[in-house]
């Protein structure tokens, strides 16, 4: 048992945790106001894709990481004005962004990325480096933690707290809170409800696109054809499961890259003499979402404006 | 009627063309004759050696079987105002349970039994996710997001570990029995099958059901105003509850046609994201059952057109995807304006 649940094993869990609690935010950000964001999962992919293209051209990750935000942003805005301009319905929206995101990454990946390889050109690019904390990443106890991390992880575990401070300690927060709940009384009170939606669509664009950018500039170091492969789902299930609050939004998050790095590790290695199927343990994160919708966790209660 | 109805349908097209133009030229081919080769792999002509409209009619047909019965169960849910995007995990387990079912002994009318117990297995699996609508006030979206990726490793590790056909290396189950399968449409075909046929009979057949039946107009009126088709004293719980499990069993009922039609086995990657291509097709029809047999003909076209553009020429096959994207923008943004209600 000792060899199965190491540091190593939290540290691992915390980098697959990183794209989720990032997109499970920018998802809280949206939702928070009152606008359902199924198209996590294409801005996670148009990120990845933005941020390789960026870094490949470059050699920058930081161009390469501003490219997926500028990136993430169209696709946010897309979503803004389908939404609030031309009221249409928020799914129907967020399954074309998602379609459009598979669509235009692959394409251009085919058409701008691959010839570029075959001229001999590596399709690893500069990544980030691990974040230094000046000495605190070496402390016994946060080594295991911190060690290696970038510094887009880093920022993940601290957004949460941010965000909460934002959300319920500030007037923005409770205008937030306002316009998520019921639109037309908050207006009715002068709060510019629109201006809201769209900073918090915004906010998702820009989240769920470095949560893509992650997973290029920070852990592989390439870009692959649909390469989000159903994070930005498991992101709205962790959002879900956390009770649209930042901190059980991100903790839920956490639990689920737990889950991957558990996957990881049992591959192929018996448990107490039992070969665990990896398909049924990737599955236990939305099989637990699942059980949360029943009521089974207590009662589950969206913004009570949500998709209007 | 020219503003109202010809001209967003003709702005429509427009724009479709306009993108796929700029997708094509952006791929570095000629634009005239690639729309030519996207022609040639919709409809078959202009007829070439190499190329006879057979083939495409093949591809296009098989497409069309498929998206047709996925369009239907998503447009079946819309009515009754819920919005399956869980068809692509229904589908998995339909073709999952028919593929089973196939390969059992001394069956009566195999086929038959096969597609059934498919689209029981559909229904199953969007059961509980109306249920947690119904019960819970969950939205079915996310329940039926998290179906689909359980029916995706559930459906994958059965395959691989548990209904494996021992003799082969490939993780997919023993061919099915003869019986259980559907004959093709025509002989010198390879993949569409006369689910077609039953694919046009459930349009039809639903057709009549939502518009000339009181359970339809129930279902109807549930999905336009649940509120006022409470005051109403429809069941309206009740009627969500029966449309969903319907277009579970049309989902269902698409993963068995594949599998007794065409590809006689489940196997590890099965096709599933016809399900969500049956949210287009829905979309684009308006709901209405009858018109999914044109959009649904209409997309297989596409589909088709560009995948032949692909194998003459190498433009990327994801141009096709972009076009569904945008198709389905236009459609939302013009055609379903949400109301202010309450949901």
């Amino acid at each position: 048992m000792s060899e199965l649940f190491d540091a190593q094993l939290v540290g691992t869990a915390i980098r697959q945790a990183t794209p989720l609690i990032l997109a499970a935010l920018g998802g809280l950000m949206s939702e928070r106001v009152g606008v359902i964001n199924i198209g996590l999962e294409g801005k996670i992919l148009m990120g990845a894709f933005a941020a390789a293209l960026g870094t490949l051209l470059t050699g920058s990750p930081l161009v390469g990481l501003i490219c997926a935000i500028v990136v993430g942003l169209a696709l946010a805005l897309l979503h803004a004005v389908a939404t609030q301009e031309l009221r249409t319905d928020h799914i129907v929206s967020g399954v074309a962004i998602n379609l459009l995101a598979l669509g235009l990454s692959t394409y251009l990946f085919r058409q701008i990325i691959v010839p570029r390889e075959e001229a001999g050109e590596s399709s690893v690019v500069r990544m980030f480096g691990a974040a230094s904390l000046g000495g605190l990443e070496n402390l016994p106890g946060l080594n295991a933690l911190l060690k290696d991390q970038s510094w887009l992880t880093l920022f993940a575990l601290v957004l949460p707290f941010l965000l909460l401070v934002l959300l319920t300690r500030t007037r923005w927060g409770l205008r937030v809170y306002a316009v998520g709940n019921d639109s037309i009384k908050a207006r009715t009170m002068g709060v510019p409800v629109k201006r809201l939606r769209y900073l918090g669509v915004l906010w998702s664009g820009v989240l769920a696109s470095m949560a893509g950018a992650f997973l290029v500039l920070a852990a592989t170091g390439q870009f692959r054809e649909n390469m989000s492969a159903g994070r930005g789902f498991i992101a709205l299930a962790a959002l879900i499961f956390g009770r649209w609050h930042p901190l059980g939004a991100a903790g839920a998050a956490l639990g689920f890259g737990f889950f991957e790095a558990l996957q990881m590790r049992l591959q192929g290695q018996p448990v107490f003499g039992v070969q665990l199927p990896t398909d049924l343990l990737l599955m236990l994160p939305y099989l637990l979402t699942v059980i949360a919708l029943m009521g089974l966790l207590g009662k589950m209660k969206p913004p009570s404006d949500l998709g209007n | 009627m020219f503003r109202a109805r010809l001209l967003p349908a003709l702005l429509g097209a427009a724009i479709v063309l306009t993108v796929l133009t700029v997708l094509v030229a952006a791929a570095g081919k000629p634009v005239g004759k690639s729309f030519l080769i996207i022609l040639q792999g919709a409809i078959g002509y202009p007829r070439t050696e190499a190329f006879s409209p057979a083939d495409a009619w093949d591809a296009v047909l098989h497409d069309m079987t498929l998206l047709v019965l996925t369009g239907l169960s998503v447009a079946i849910a819309l009515q009754a105002g819920l919005f399956n995007i869980g068809a692509a995990g229904q589908l998995l387990a339909g073709a999952l349970a028919a593929a089973w079912v196939g390969t059992l002994q001394g069956v009566p009318m195999h086929s038959l039994v096969a597609l059934l117990g498919g689209m029981a297995a559909g229904a199953l699996w969007a059961l509980v996710p109306v249920w947690l609508k119904v019960r819970r006030g969950a939205h079915e979206v996310i329940s039926t997001i998290m179906f689909n990726y359980i029916a995706l490793y559930l459906t994958h590790w059965l395959v691989t570990e548990r209904l494996k056909d021992p003799a082969s290396d490939a993780p997919q189950t023993v061919a099915i029995a003869e019986a259980a399968r559907l004959p093709l449409l025509r002989d010198d075909l390879l993949q569409a099958s006369w689910g077609l046929g039953i694919a046009v009979l459930v349009a039809l057949a639903l057709w009549l059901v939502l518009y000339r039946t009181v359970w339809g107009y129930e279902v109807r009126a549930t999905g336009a105003n649940r509120d006022a088709a409470d005051a109403a004293g429809v069941p309206t719980a009740r009627r969500m509850v029966e449309a969903m499990l319907l277009s579970g069993a049309l989902a269902g009922l698409a993963g068995a046609v594949e599998v007794c039609g065409t590809q006689y086995r489940f196997f590890e990657g099965f096709p599933s994201e016809y399900g969500f291509d049956g949210i287009a097709v829905a979309l684009l029809a308006g709901n209405h059952p009858a018109l999914t047999l044109v959009s649904g003909w209409l997309m297989s076209a596409l589909r088709s057109g560009t995948y032949h553009l692909h194998a003459e020429t190498g433009a990327p096959k994801e141009i096709a995807t972009v076009l569904q994207a945008v198709l389905i923008l236009y459609v939302a943004a013009v055609y379903l304006r949400r109301r202010r209600i309450e949901t």
